[in-house]
């Protein structure tokens, strides 16, 4: 098998096929601190793309609530119990071993999907499983359910928590669902790292189902094959009129009501999400011990107590809560940009009074200040009945 | 005690010892002493009518059944299957068609795929394709050798039997207000770029496919094998039935009197069988239009019993001899 290399766990792996770099990889940052859990999101990407018979389950964008909740009920639960399972005591980081560029949360020493799956004996190429009917069948299930109850909270950490947890498609540099079709039917597209499924070569095996720790790609009973998100594609390709044919973000991007969410690019260093990633290291990969390298990135919540925090996001949570929580000014810009443009901000600029979005030619496409300009209504329009 | 007792209990231990080895062996190494044998399967010449829709009709007593020892899949991801230990095959040719016939037990008739964790019952029969450079491998060919393999499934059969199962009909208690566009279908992708597995107009319950390697499976241009399944007590009995006069382009020829090579492999859904995770046999000679053999005990089996007699046979003189060398030892 051959070995790629993983910067999120700081070494080289495992994983089926060589390193097949795309021009650019999609990525977005969720900032979790920010979320209402409204779900308009997933209505956004219901509306846009499963509304269909046989879609009556699959929430490609789907909104939970943790430590409790999850769709499939349980995901993530199944997948650390797998792998601990498989490796016991041994999912561990060595944080001394520490490199900025490739290796910035230290060096992961246990076992990945793919690890795990060679010395159970190779049978098949990821750890997984499928989740029954029952586990997609409730995707709100525990709904703001706190771990437990105690009067008064006080930072950094609550003793009764809870928090959202938004999903997509992690768009993985390495998917485990790309790895486990033995049809070869799935493909990360070169342009853009967009990971689909091949509507026309998929045989509905479901072995993507089954072994993609996220949970994303879905078996639909109505076409017999099986579906998943696909990053709104013909938007980031700047298919539609409305915006004169330049790329846009995805529909749960650009639907959110919190402004919650940031898309760019994770290899272009002009990219605010590169900056947030890789350089301010705000922004953490959910489970990267999975191994996948996924490129969904998230700020953690402050609230949430740390060991939690570090099994979901890797040994970087307490310096991204620590950035987050005493922002430097390019990252106070960078957060005006979230949500504040349905175009896809390649670069930006930060001054002193406005965050500047630009488009992939260079040309402005948002400006917000950085500080809302404090403006006092008078007397007659004060909305007092 | 006497010396004839001892050389007894010698002999017997002998002839148990060696019992107990070959069983050993053949556990160890997964042998199976059917699988060691040179197996033929003879589509015999049939003048009455095959009834295309009767897996049981009475004809097939013309047919001599081979048994086909199956196993696990265990050279590709993802491994697995067995579940089946061997298939029954019968073939038949007339004039116009060949027909295959296979019969397996499975404890369950699966044939909905509606359910997130449910698959389907299915069988397959390959062919080393025409024009390969040499005999394919078994396991879904290889590029310079390809394979034909018509499979049959489960959820096809009910297709025809019952039409398209609806969400509607799989989940009565569901409730939907409305699929808007429900009929088109740019809604449904697999459906609308020709993915066969979406088609909800179903001619036939198996499908044809090329194969030259893992992973290169693919659905024949033109599709041309017709079958039936029906699962009765248990069993299975599949029929498969094809034309002998087909063009260039449309899969692998048969002639009268001629030979080729064929495999099977059959999947249990209900134990989560599909793809690679099957059960699955090596090639077997398969001859076409040779008159039915007497008896109705294959080649295969009486090489079988012949061999399993000269082995004990032998067991038997070693056995004596040592009775032979022991009483000589204590004759005065």
């Amino acid at each position: 098998m051959p070995k790629v290399p993983n910067w999120q766990l700081g070494r080289e792996m495992d994983y089926p096929y060589e390193r097949g770099k795309p021009q650019r990889q999609f990525a977005a940052v969720f900032n979790i601190n920010r979320c209402i859990g409204c779900q308009t999101c997933t209505m956004a990407c219901k509306s846009a793309w499963t509304f269909s018979e046989g879609q009556e389950f699959m929430w490609w964008n789907n909104v939970e609530s943790k430590p409790y909740g999850g769709y499939p009920q349980f995901w993530d639960v199944k997948l650390l119990a797998l792998l601990d399972e498989a490796n016991p005591d041994g999912q561990v980081w060595d944080t001394s071993a520490k490199d900025a560029q490739n290796a910035p949360y230290g060096r992961y020493d246990g076992l990945t999907i793919f690890e795990a799956a060679k010395k159970a004996g190779a049978r098949q190429q990821a750890l997984g499983y499928l989740p029954s009917d029952k586990e997609w069948r409730a995707p709100n299930i525990y709904e703001d359910t706190s771990v437990s109850w105690s009067q008064g909270s006080s930072l950094p950490e609550h003793s009764t928590w809870f928090f959202y947890l938004q999903r997509i498609c992690n768009h993985c540099s390495y998917p485990a669902c790309l790895a486990a079709c033995p049809r070869k039917a799935i493909y990360k597209r070169a342009e853009d790292g967009i990971v689909l499924i091949d509507q026309k070569r998929c045989r509905g095996y479901k072995k993507c189902v089954e072994q993609c720790p996220y949970k994303k790609p879905m078996f639909r009973s109505a076409t017999r094959v099986s579906e998943k998100c696909i990053a709104c594609y013909p938007r980031v390709e700047g298919k539609d009129a409305l915006v004169d044919n330049e790329p846009m973000v995805t529909r749960c991007i650009s639907a959110c009501v919190g402004k919650i969410r940031l898309q760019g690019w994770i290899d272009d260093e002009k990219s605010p999400v590169y900056y947030l990633v890789r350089k301010e290291k705000v922004a953490l990969p959910l489970y990267p011990q999975f191994g996948t390298e996924p490129n969904v990135y998230y700020i953690p919540p402050r609230w949430v107590p740390r060991p939690y925090l570090e099994q979901m996001f890797g040994p970087g949570v307490e310096d991204a809560i620590d950035r987050y929580s005493n922002p430097s000014e390019e990252l106070l810009g960078v957060l005006q940009l979230f949500g504040s443009t349905q175009r896809l901000i390649f670069s930006y600029e930060i001054t002193d009074e406005a965050a500047i979005g630009f488009d992939e030619k260079g040309r402005e496409i948002v400006r917000v200040p950085i500080e809302e300009p404090v403006i006092v209504r008078p007397p007659q329009h004060l909305n007092i009945t | 005690m006497a010396w004839w007792a001892t050389s007894y209990r010698k002999a017997t231990l002998l002839l148990f010892g060696l019992v107990l080895l070959a069983a050993g062996l053949l556990t160890v190494f997964d042998l199976r002493l059917a699988s060691s044998q040179a197996i033929t399967l003879t589509a015999n010449q049939v003048i009455e009518p095959v009834p295309l829709d009767d897996p049981f009709a009475a004809v097939w007593n013309q047919a001599s059944p081979v048994e086909i020892p199956l196993s696990a899949q265990e050279v590709t991801q993802p491994m697995g299957g067995g579940s089946a230990r061997a298939v029954t095959a019968r073939a038949l040719v007339d004039e116009k068609r060949i027909y295959f016939l296979l019969e397996w037990e499975d404890a369950t008739e699966d044939l909905s795929l509606a359910s997130q964790e449910a698959f389907r019952d299915a069988a397959a029969i390959e062919f080393p394709s025409d024009g390969g450079q040499t005999l394919p491998s078994f396991c879904m060919g290889q590029t310079n050798a390809h394979v034909d393999i018509w499979q049959w499934k489960g959820d096809w059969q009910a297709d025809i039997d019952r039409g398209f199962a609806s969400v509607a009909e799989t989940y009565p208690n569901a409730h939907v207000d409305l699929y808007p566009f429900r009929d088109d279908k740019t809604f449904y992708p697999g459906w609308a770029v020709g993915n066969p597995f979406s088609q909800r107009e179903r001619v036939s319950p198996v499908e044809s496919l090329v194969a030259g390697g893992f992973g290169t499976l693919t659905s024949a241009d033109v599709q041309r094998v017709a079958g039936v399944g029906r699962w009765q007590d248990g069993r299975w009995r599949v029929l498969f039935v094809r034309e002998l006069a087909v063009g260039d382009d449309d899969g692998v020829r048969f002639s009268l009197g001629g030979s080729t090579n064929v495999a099977f492999a059959v999947w249990d859904g209900s134990r989560g069988e599909r793809d690679g995770q099957k059960s699955v046999s090596q090639f077997t000679d398969l001859r076409i239009g040779r008159e039915a053999e007497s008896g109705g005990i294959s080649t295969g089996t009486w090489i079988l019993i012949i061999a399993l007699l000269s082995g004990l046979l032998a067991a038997l003189v070693a056995a004596s001899g040592w009775f032979i060398l022991g009483r000589g030892r204590r004759s005065p």
